[in-house]
């Protein structure tokens, strides 16, 4: 219960695999924001959670979904721990797993 | 003080409703308050149409507008036009019961009880075209988190339009210049049948994504967790408030309400992609919206004009939107909405944007599909 009164912290890390990259998320920005501001050639289109060129696989950690995934993602890929970067924040560090532009 | 002046130039909707209300509240000739500044603010519209502005950053490229001001005001505009609504329904409910005219005061406020047809009208008109101008805010909201994209739903309910959250991100935002997007209006298409065909497309789309989503969660479509079903019950209140208030009046007052304010979201969405052209699966970029940039359009509409920058940079707050050489009307959303009211008026004016677009902004393939316009004799 104790966990309630936790000072929450001003960034999370995300590590990047396969690479092993280590960027940091701001409280209040998205992962893909995160990614792109650090330089990472993460996948976009839509940037509003609609398209899933930003999906990636959540390995470990937790995340705050900003919207509905469903809509985006199958039942599979949900249950498997998919995301949209677009649309997440984190809540813990992160291991995440994403296929980057070449 | 730059600080004052980038947040406060985006209060003009905020303190013109609530002007709204006031005058619906006072009565007399008051009720007619927020036709007269619509009018108003398509005169000065049209009378700063040269005046284009840029987005306002310090030295170091931060943004001068503070997100918990801006969040708060959009917040309360969800009370304020259930406030509107309620007021309206007061009026229709005097109207009905036929109530005496007579001067009285509230909190010092002098008003009239009792209302005329002719100033029932009036409230009705300022009420449906406060309540359209008011979907700026859900809009804005709709790309923003859970309790923001709620707040949203439940202005656009306030219109009947709840289904729009879903279907202006899922499908305009991905479907954007092509005829998959019913948001996105085609040459040749007038605003009159583009208001119905966008509404009703776009509540299509919201009904197929749910039942889709629904098929892949195993749950019945009745059920509450069916979006589009959901929005629309979100309506129920108004209705119900509405037909207490006036009966068939009453129902006739929010259809009226309703026809106006959504008439007002689509000519926006008109406005923001008339004609133009996207192949399918290709990225959004800025060439495939209208900008609007001018004075009073971006602060009355809170930068909603900058299409080409939010198409792109859909999750970034709007005082942060900027210009990036979209194609552009060159005049604002005012002065171009009495335009788009006169259909070959308004084509007579694209026309000539549309082809410098066609020679100067289009790929090989989009120049294609725009010539299969031209060769239906479509402009």
């Amino acid at each position: 219960m104790f966990s309630l009164f936790k000072k929450k912290s001003s960034s999370y890390s995300a590590t990047l695999m396969p690479s092993g990259k280590e960027i940091r998320v701001k409280r209040g920005e998205n992962l893909l924001t995160a990614a792109l501001s650090a330089g990472v050639k993460w996948p976009y289109k839509c940037r509003v959670g609609s398209c899933g060129t930003c999906k990636c696989k959540i390995l470990d950690g937790k995340i705050s979904p900003e919207i509905d995934f469903g809509y985006v993602l199958n039942f599979d890929e949900l249950n498997d721990g998919y995301a949209l970067a677009c649309q997440t924040a984190l809540k813990t560090d992160i291991k995440v797993m994403v296929n980057l532009k070449k | 003080m730059k600080t004052f002046y980038v947040n406060a130039r985006y209060l003009i909707v905020p303190v013109m409703t609530i002007a709204t209300i006031l005058g619906l509240f006072i009565g007399n000739s008051f009720a007619w308050l927020g036709v007269i500044l619509f009018g108003i603010n398509t005169i000065v519209d049209t009378l700063t149409k040269n005046i284009h502005l840029r987005a306002d950053f310090d030295d170091n490229g931060n943004s001068y507008g503070i997100k918990k001001l801006q969040y708060a005001v959009m917040y309360l505009m969800l009370p304020a036009f259930i406030f509107l609504q309620v007021i309206l329904a007061w009026r229709l409910y005097q109207y009905t019961s036929v109530t005496s005219f007579e001067t009285l005061s509230f909190l010092g406020l002098s008003y009239q009880s009792g209302i005329s047809g002719f100033n029932l009208i009036g409230s009705v008109l300022s009420a449906g075209l406060w309540a359209g101008l008011g979907i700026i805010y859900g809009h804005e909201l709709s790309h923003n988190r859970k309790e923001g994209f709620l707040v949203s739903r439940l202005i656009m309910a306030l219109s009947g339009a709840s289904h729009f959250t879903y279907a202006h991100v899922y499908n305009h935002h991905l479907d954007l210049g092509h005829e998959d997007d019913p948001a996105t209006a085609p040459r040749g298409r007038n605003v009159y049948s583009h208001a119905w065909l966008s509404h009703a497309g776009q509540s299509q789309y919201s009904y197929d994504l749910e039942r889709e989503k629904l098929k892949k969660q195993k749950k019945s479509f009745f059920s509450l967790s069916n979006k589009w079903i959901l929005g629309y019950l979100y309506s129920l209140p108004s209705i119900l408030l509405f037909v207490w208030a006036g009966g068939v009046l009453g129902v006739l007052s929010l259809t009226v309400i309703w026809a106006i304010s959504n008439f007002l979201l689509e000519a926006l969405n008109f406005m923001g992609h008339y004609g133009l052209i996207r192949e399918k699966g290709k990225p959004v970029e800025h060439r495939h919206s209208w900008d609007n940039d001018n004075l009073f359009t971006s602060w009355f509409f809170i930068e909603i004009g900058r299409q080409g920058d939010h198409h792109v940079r859909g999750e970034t707050y709007f005082w942060e939107l900027d210009d990036v050489d979209a194609p552009n009307y060159g005049i604002g959303y005012f002065s171009l909405f009495v335009l788009t009211l006169f259909p070959p008026v308004f084509r007579r004016f694209t026309q000539k944007l549309l082809d410098d677009w066609d020679e100067n902004k289009a790929t090989v393939a989009e120049k294609e599909i725009a010539n299969q316009f031209k060769n239906l004799s479509i402009s």
